[in-house]
């Protein structure tokens, strides 16, 4: 198997280079993570993050043949040779294919990821019906893995200002949690002209989104709430 | 207020114009394959017609709302040291104004 | 690229074309308007290819414009925002978009 992988260590490269490497394929090898694993055994200096190693943690979001996607749940079956690995798109790079997420969590809390109730806590959890709770799917299932922020124009130009996919997604999250009761601040603090209103709706998040979820779908109801709110 | 105006407004603007621009090209376009007007005569007279004219105005007003919108989103995107944005918001801002004084001068006034 | 991307970014570059096209449409109104030997004037236009070739490039812009915005306005009130049918309509508007402008080539070339 061919595979042409980013390589970039700042104390050592002045530039970015892509480095060429072929691997003989073994049975073991079911996902792009076991092959770069084993590829990492050859070449300790190729630096990547993983842990789960099976698309839940969301640590090994990177650009594979030109589309975001986690390597641990990439089959290598179907995968088009040279495998070209670049690190996610827009991001500071770190080294080779780890990236710096700062910016990407300073977004993600920005929009308050968590419940906002001043009603003294019952003795037991606060209730919700199956209902309200049936809301929250293809919502809370995100990992923040960083791929629909990373591949979202909006997001490559105004980085500081946008929230992103990511972050607006879990707005949403909050947003509709019947438990919640800051949704009025969280409307009015995404109706600026950047927080929310940079998406135009291309839709690259959801195309590329591991868990199949859809960001774009989340802000345009976060929109149409926007406009029920104001009327 | 400032906040509403640049978001959730701007959006609405956006999308409010494009449904009013949608339905007077729909019917144009009717217009002009069923009756087109096929002499000065019946051109002049047809968009000196209030009924018409009236909506054409109410059209290159949504035109110019649309493109504002449009084109402030393409500038915040790529524009981004402030002096150049501000600038270039400036002239878009001044040549659609111009456009729509012109619109007003051939539309409602009249030519000599 | 994604199929919408191309109908996303497509959207935003003909809207810039349209813009530069509004002023000289504003200016071929007015001097249609002006008197039957002006009207004459715009009419004649169409005799030069360049022009003709114009028009058909504007005529697609405006088309694919047209379509990826009702494409958008649907899309906000939940009428085909999910992936598969997103794809879809996304295809759909770039293929109409160029259908409409060889209509107008058949027509004016």
């Amino acid at each position: 198997m061919r595979l042409s992988i980013f390589r970039f260590n700042p104390e050592k490269d002045e530039k970015p280079y892509m480095q060429d490497y072929e691997i003989a394929p073994e049975q073991t090898d079911r996902m792009l993570l076991d092959v770069l694993v084993r590829l990492k055994g050859r070449d300790d200096s190729l630096t990547f993050r993983r842990s789960c190693r099976e698309g839940i943690c969301g640590s090994d979001g990177m650009n594979i043949n030109g589309r975001n996607g986690l390597a641990c749940i990439t089959p290598v079956k179907g995968l088009k040779e040279p495998v070209v690995l670049r690190p996610l798109p827009s991001f500071p790079v770190i080294r080779d294919l780890v990236v710096d997420m700062t910016r990407f969590f300073k977004q993600y809390h920005s929009i308050k990821p968590y419940l906002i109730n001043n009603d003294p806590p019952p003795e037991r959890e606060r209730l919700q019906s199956p209902e309200d709770r049936a809301k929250l799917d293809g919502l809370y299932e995100c990992i923040l893995c960083a791929c629909c922020t990373s591949q979202c124009p909006s997001s490559w130009w105004n980085p500081d200002k946008f929230v992103g996919p990511a972050g607006l997604l879990q707005a949403y999250r909050f947003i509709i949690d019947s438990r919640d009761q800051a949704t009025q601040e969280r409307l009015d603090d995404l109706n600026d002209a950047y927080r929310l209103f940079r998406c135009r709706t291309i839709m690259n998040c959801t195309e590329v989104c591991p868990r199949h979820l859809s960001p774009s779908r989340a802000i345009e109801k976060i929109r149409l709430m926007m406009v029920k709110d104001s009327s | 207020m400032r906040r509403t105006a640049t978001g959730l407004r701007a959006w609405l603007v956006q999308r409010v114009t494009a449904v009013y621009m949608l339905l007077f090209i729909v019917f144009l376009l009717f217009h002009f394959l069923l009756a087109p007007p096929d002499s000065y005569e019946a051109w002049h007279g047809w968009m000196r017609n209030s009924r018409i004219a009236i909506p054409a105005s109410v059209f290159f007003a949504a035109l110019l709302l649309h493109a504002w919108v449009g084109l402030r989103d393409v500038l915040m995107d790529y524009v981004h040291p402030l002096a150049w944005r501000i600038s270039a918001l400036a002239l878009l801002a001044f040549s659609l104004t111009a456009i729509a004084a012109w619109v007003v001068r051939i539309l409602l006034m009249g030519t000599a | 690229m994604p199929v919408g991307a191309l109908t996303s970014i497509t959207h935003r570059v003909t809207g810039i074309v349209l813009a530069f096209c509004v002023p000289f449409s504003v200016y071929l109104l007015d001097l249609s308007l002006r008197g039957p030997q002006s009207f004459a004037q715009v009419v004649g236009l169409f005799d030069h290819w360049a022009f003709r070739v114009a028009v058909v490039v504007s005529v697609w812009a405006l088309a694919h414009h047209l379509l990826a915005g009702v494409r958008h306005l649907l899309s906000d009130i939940d009428v085909g925002s999910q992936l598969h049918a997103a794809r879809r309509s996304a295809w759909i508007v770039n293929l109409c978009g160029v259908a409409v402008a060889l209509l107008a080539a058949g027509a004016l070339l």
